[in-house]
């Protein structure tokens, strides 16, 4: 009997645990963090015109840009451990996502003949799992590891200047879109829309493989919440995404740089 | 002197019962030719084709009647003969589960499908195909060995201590009972696997006991586990679930409880069957 | 000791029989047709019957269960081994229950009964409406588990051919063994055992369309019959009053549809064309209610079918001229009906496309059960009360108890045993225990207590009988290579026969098959007289002549389905040829059995089983007349309380201790 039979009961649950814990919960965090991006001038309480710039005074950036780099700089510089988090999330996601492709080979899509919306999930889950473990290798890749060969236009991220960085990463220069930055910006549209999804369903189907949801009437009250959770999350993601291609690395890159001088950047500078 | 076919046809006779006829069936076209294509194979290895039979759909007619015409008189439209189809078949009202195939691309019982649903007009066409999950004998006949193979995997019976007379069986409520009935009317047939992602064409019999064992028989196992003297092997039947093939390859796809003919809730199976494995487990970790 | 039993047949009496001699720790070898899941015993619908406690302290008992059986079956069946089935019925029940089977429950959590044909107390047991698909389940989860340790090994997918017989040292002969064939490979086999049980069930496939499943030829008898055994009241066919008429088969729609309160009826007026829901009350012709007070619908299925008949075909009253009445259960609350009839309810919607919830089902008498069937022996328990007794009058006090062995001597192997040693016949293919007309509820009773009961009989048979001093192992080999070579033969003649010619409606086995139905049901049901069913002899003779030229549509030697059911058809005809021989000697009316030429019962010439056995040098089959044991009760006049006949009406049951 292999290892994989003889713990064949306990890889599967620590598959489906491993989604929830601690990929989910970083998911949420990840999410929450990023989209600081579009909402972050909520988030300074009031201090929004400090970091404001543009000769209008609104740009879709606004306040975003300084409060996602005090949260950046802050899980950088403040948290504890964190390379020691890191690589139990990076293990978590590689034991997540070997297993996972170990197991979605054992079956076989058949939504051309059963069309029903479960099994089209079913179908779904396996895609954007595939697709999801591409996706976050390519983004820790050239955001964390430096790759910077993958990134068109080379931007190496900094969590020093976290937006523009990013922004440069996605469009492909500091000037402008490339065609090359298309591609990766449609790339991530495609990846974090896919790994919410994932996210999104797999709690759904974990509550049935747990026996937490038995009746049918349960599994979809608890499809309901996973529906919500799942478009709040797609709202978070996109919004963070929305914002990073939008916003001019050179604008957030002066916002980042009068926030390292700890001044104020006025109109007009 | 003695006919058995009313004139007026159950159902639709001058005095009544034309109101809820279903859908297709009041709009069926009387006394049309239909076409049927029916996917053949002449045994294992063989090579699969397909035929096509012109069928004259009579009133109330269903698969079984069409293939039973076809038998009579075996000749394609294009006018060869050729030999009757083999398909598998007993009771014909939808209780034993036999005849199950795949028509216009769905698993189902051939006797319940009704020509007047499936082919309502003049020259509609109706395809049949053996179920894919299962090896093939001969034409849409297929060899569902696993299926029973796997209700042992699951020891799917009451460990009763033999046929003297012992006295009654536990007392249940009504609602224990209607719970296990709805469980105990699967017969079998098969759909379940046929629609489900996770449950794949396996014909070595010997890879059978850790291949994935299909939503009837985690079903069936909760119906005995629910038993008050069946729940005696309940360990058992969890050990066995929590292994290779087991409840864990369920991919939630949910198709088996969309295509189950007797509505029985598969889902809700699984997922009680997910719920006991789990404290099965939680307490056997602690037990040592 | 290496004793091994072969049943033929995994229905219920296969089933129950097999379990029963694999506990007592003798091998068994199933076969069966189909995956025994999947046989004829799971379209039985309405229940099974057993006194119980409720309708006991109603002054119900074993014994009035028994006397009913009697007079239901019209004093044709023999009385002893009916009494020893009343008497295990609650037994078996109880045996049901410890096995899992979900009956139907009280709220206090007893099992819960429903009323039925012929009796006026509630002692039917039921799962659903789908009670013989819960019992074999039961049963077939037993025989897997024996079939997982090894003690019972099925052969799925194989045919029985014929019985293997050996010349006895006693001068008789004795089974020893089957011929089947693998019906994948197509490979004949000869099986050694030292006794076979025949658990093969019914013949519905002789009337075309019936109520029954595809597999019920009744090849399997028939091929026994060809052998020597015996047939016993071949002519006594049950058609069921209440069927849905369908092109492929006649689906049974339960008795307890009309247990649980359903009503017949047909507007009293012909060619009404107005939709039952508008026909007002008094304008509705319940005639079986008008006629039968007492038992009203419920009356016993002969007496149904026949009143039914009689409405369409005689006086032209079915419902818009043609040949069907309502069953009409739409008084009834709908979740009542879904809880005790969602089974046959959803049959109907299925089929008809019609809720018989809200519109009255349109239904017709369709041939169901065989009375008859291989002709058995049984051995008398130790119940003698001298003198016949006269009918039981229902809710009074039973004469004896039900102790085990008073109508049949427990495990004797002379217990449903044919005239061959060692050939047993449980279940339908029996003909014991319903005489001329078969009760509702108790065909899952026989089948189940046969193979309860008497499977103790098959195993002191291989311990004291002849198998005892020659086991199956020293039987020469030569007798079962010549059996078997005999079915090869057989086989490759009509594998041959399948190049051989032009196709032609003529000898097309399917053809031939659709036309003896016709002729029989036409012939051999619900009426019969003399110069009909010398007809249908005749044409019996022309569908022997052209089942010798029978052309096999199929040329292939794997899973060649034609060529199996072309040799059924010719093993059919045997049968055929009986049931019709039966029906012209029985110059009498009884039970199922009408005669319009004798309409009355004749106890005097014909309270007998007919006898039946085939000729092999003439090809032919031959009637003969035996005694009826007849010895616990007195026949009385079966009238069930119709009003016409000016008989006393039966007293209704007690309603309290």
């Amino acid at each position: 009997m292999s290892f994989m039979d003889r713990h064949y009961f306990l890889l599967r649950r620590l598959h489906s645990l491993t989604g929830i814990v601690p990929i989910g919960v970083f998911l949420i965090a990840h999410l929450v963090t990023n989209s600081s991006l579009l909402w972050g001038k909520a988030g300074l309480r009031g201090e929004g015109e400090k970091y404001s710039f543009g000769a209008d005074g609104v740009t879709l950036g606004e306040g975003g840009v300084a409060y996602f780099q005090k949260e950046v700089t802050w899980i950088n510089e403040q948290v504890p451990h964190l390379l020691l988090i890191e690589i139990t999330l990076w293990a978590a996601i590689a034991f997540h996502a070997v297993l996972g492709v170990y197991y979605a080979r054992t079956g076989r899509s058949n939504t051309d003949r059963y069309a029903y919306q479960d099994n089209r999930r079913y179908a779904w889950q396996r895609i954007s799992g595939y697709v999801g473990i591409l996706f976050i290798f390519y983004h820790v890749a050239t955001l964390r590891w430096g790759w910077s060969w993958l990134v068109p236009g080379g931007a190496v991220w900094s969590h020093d200047a976290a937006t523009s960085t990013l922004a440069m990463a996605l469009r492909g220069s500091e000037s402008g879109w490339t065609g090359a930055g298309l591609v990766v910006s449609a790339f991530y549209f495609a990846g974090v829309s896919l790994l919410v999804f994932h996210f999104a369903n797999g709690l759904w189907t974990a509550a049935v493989t747990w026996g937490l949801t038995v009746s049918a009437r349960a599994q979809r009250r608890w499809g309901g919440v996973c529906l919500g959770l799942g478009v709040g999350l797609m709202a978070m993601a996109w919004s963070a995404l929305f914002a990073a291609v939008t916003i001019d690395p050179r604008e957030a890159r002066a916002v980042e740089a009068s926030l390292e001088q700890g001044r104020v950047v006025s109109p007009g500078e | 002197m003695l006919n058995f076919t009313p004139a007026a046809g159950a159902g639709s006779g001058a005095g009544g019962g034309s109101g809820a006829g279903g859908g297709n069936r009041a709009r069926a076209v009387p006394g049309r030719t239909i076409r049927v294509r029916v996917k053949r194979c002449e045994g294992p290895g063989k090579a699969s084709r397909w035929e096509v039979f012109a069928v004259k759909a009579e009133a109330g007619s269903n698969v079984i009647s069409v293939l039973q015409q076809i038998a009579s008189n075996p000749v394609t439209v294009e006018g060869e003969r050729t030999t009757p189809v083999v398909w598998d078949s007993g009771c014909l009202e939808e209780v034993c589960g036999a005849c199950t195939m795949v028509i216009n691309g769905r698993v189902r019982q051939s006797c319940s499908c009704l020509i007047d649903e499936y082919a309502p007009g003049e020259g509609d066409e109706i395809t049949l195909e053996p179920m894919s999950k299962f090896p093939v004998v001969r034409d849409l006949w297929v060899d569902r060995s696993r299926l029973f193979h796997n209700l042992s995997r699951v020891k799917a019976w009451v460990p009763i201590d033999g046929t003297y007379n012992l006295g009654p069986g536990p007392r249940e409520t009504p609602a224990q009972q209607e719970t296990r009935y709805a469980l105990s009317e699967c017969m079998s047939c098969g759909c379940c696997l046929e629609a489900c992602p996770q449950f794949t064409l396996e014909e070595d019999p010997k890879a059978w006991g850790t291949s994935f064992i299909g939503a009837h028989a985690i079903s069936q196992a909760r119906l005995f586990n629910e038993h008050a003297t069946g729940r005696a092997l309940k360990g058992e039947r969890l050990e066995a679930l929590m292994g290779p093939g087991g409840v864990s390859d369920c991919g939630n796809a949910q198709n088996c409880v969309k295509v189950c003919p007797k509505h029985i809730p598969l889902t809700e199976s699984i997922a009680a069957i997910g719920r006991a494995v789990t404290i099965h487990a939680v307490a056997r970790w602690f037990r040592g | 000791m290496s004793h091994r039993v072969i049943v033929v047949g995994g229905g219920l009496a296969g089933l129950a029989a097999s379990v029963r001699i694999a506990e007592a720790g003798v091998p068994v070898d199933l076969f069966s047709l189909v995956p025994v899941k999947r046989s004829h015993s799971v379209c039985a619908q309405g229940g099974i019957n057993a006194c119980n406690e409720v309708a006991r302290q109603q002054g119900y008992s074993e014994y009035e269960h028994f006397d009913e059986t009697i007079y239901g079956g019209d004093y044709l069946a023999d009385q002893h081994p009916v009494l020893e089935m009343a008497n295990w019925a609650p037994r078996i029940i109880d045996l049901l229950d410890r096995m899992g089977v979900p009956f139907n429950r009280t709220s206090e959590g007893y099992r819960d009964l429903r009323l039925f044909g012929g009796s006026l107390f509630k002692r039917t047991h039921f799962a659903g409406a789908t009670t013989g698909q819960q019992l074999i389940y039961a049963l077939d989860e037993q025989a897997r588990r024996y079939e997982a340790e090894g003690k019972i090994t099925k052969y799925e997918y194989w045919e029985f051919l014929g019985p293997v017989f050996a010349d006895d040292a006693g001068g008789g002969r004795r089974c020893v063994g089957v011929v089947g064939q693998d019906l994948r490979t197509m490979q004949v086999r000869a099986f050694r055992g030292d006794a076979v049980v025949m658990a093969t069930g019914g013949n519905g496939l002789v009337f075309g369309k019936s109520t029954n499943s595809i597999i019920c030829t009744g090849a399997a008898a028939a091929r026994c019959f060809k052998a020597g055994v015996a047939y016993g009241n071949p002519e006594m066919i049950q058609v069921h009053p209440t069927a849905i008429p369908g092109a492929d088969k006649l689906r049974l729609m339960s008795e307890s549809a009309r247990g649980e309160g359903g009503r017949v009826w047909v507007p009293r007026t012909k060619n009404d064309a107005r939709r039952a829901s508008e026909i007002p009350e008094a304008e509705r012709f319940y005639f079986l209610e008008e006629k039968y007070p007492a038992y009203g619908n419920i009356v016993p299925r002969d007496i149904a079918t026949r009143e039914i008949f009689d409405i369409c075909v005689n006086q032209g009253l079915g419902v818009g001229g043609g040949n069907s009445v309502y069953l009409d259960l739409t008084h009834k609350d709908p979740e009542y009906l879904t809880r005790k009839l969602g089974g046959i309810l959803d049959i109907y919607e299925k089929f008809v496309g019609v809720d018989p919830r809200r519109e009255p089902m349109q239904i017709f008498p369709a041939v169901h059960y065989s009375m008859g069937g291989l002709h058995t022996t049984f051995v008398k328990g130790r119940y003698n009360p001298g003198e016949p007794l006269s009918k039981h009058v229902s809710g009074s006090a039973p004469p004896l108890g039900s102790e085990v062995g008073l109508g049949m001597s427990y495990g004797d192997p002379g217990n449903m045993v044919t005239n061959v040693a060692g050939l047993y016949a449980f279940g339908e293919v029996n003909f014991a225990y319903h005489g001329a007309n078969r009760l509702g509820a108790n065909a899952l009773l026989s089948c189940i207590f046969d193979g309860l009961f008497c499977g103790l009989s098959v195993v002191n048979y291989m311990k004291n009988g002849a198998p005892s001093k020659t086991p199956h192992g020293q039987v020469g080999a030569s007798v079962y290579e010549s059996a078997r070579s005999a079915e090869q033969s057989k086989y490759e003649a009509l594998l041959g026969a399948a190049s051989r010619g032009e196709a032609d409606e003529k000898t097309n086995p399917y053809v031939i098959h659709r036309e003896l139905g016709a002729e029989m049901t036409a012939a051999c049901t619900v009426v019969k007289s003399e110069g009909r069913l010398r007809e249908c002899l005749s044409r019996i003779g022309d569908f022997k002549e052209r089942m010798a030229r029978v052309r096999v549509p199929d040329a292939a030697g794997w899973s060649n389905q034609s060529l199996c059911f072309a040799r059924a058809v010719g093993d059919m005809l045997s049968v055929a040829e009986a049931v019709c021989l039966g029906s012209i000697e029985r110059k009498e009316s009884r039970g199922a059995h009408y005669r319009t030429d004798f309409p009355e019962r004749d106890d005097a010439n014909f309270m007998k089983t007919t006898v039946a056995r085939w000729d092999a040098t003439g090809q032919r089959v031959t009637v003969e007349f035996a005694p009826v044991d007849g010895s616990l009760v007195r026949p009385t006049a079966r009238t069930y309380g119709k009003k016409e006949a000016g008989a006393g009406q039966p007293k209704p049951a007690m309603s309290g201790v």
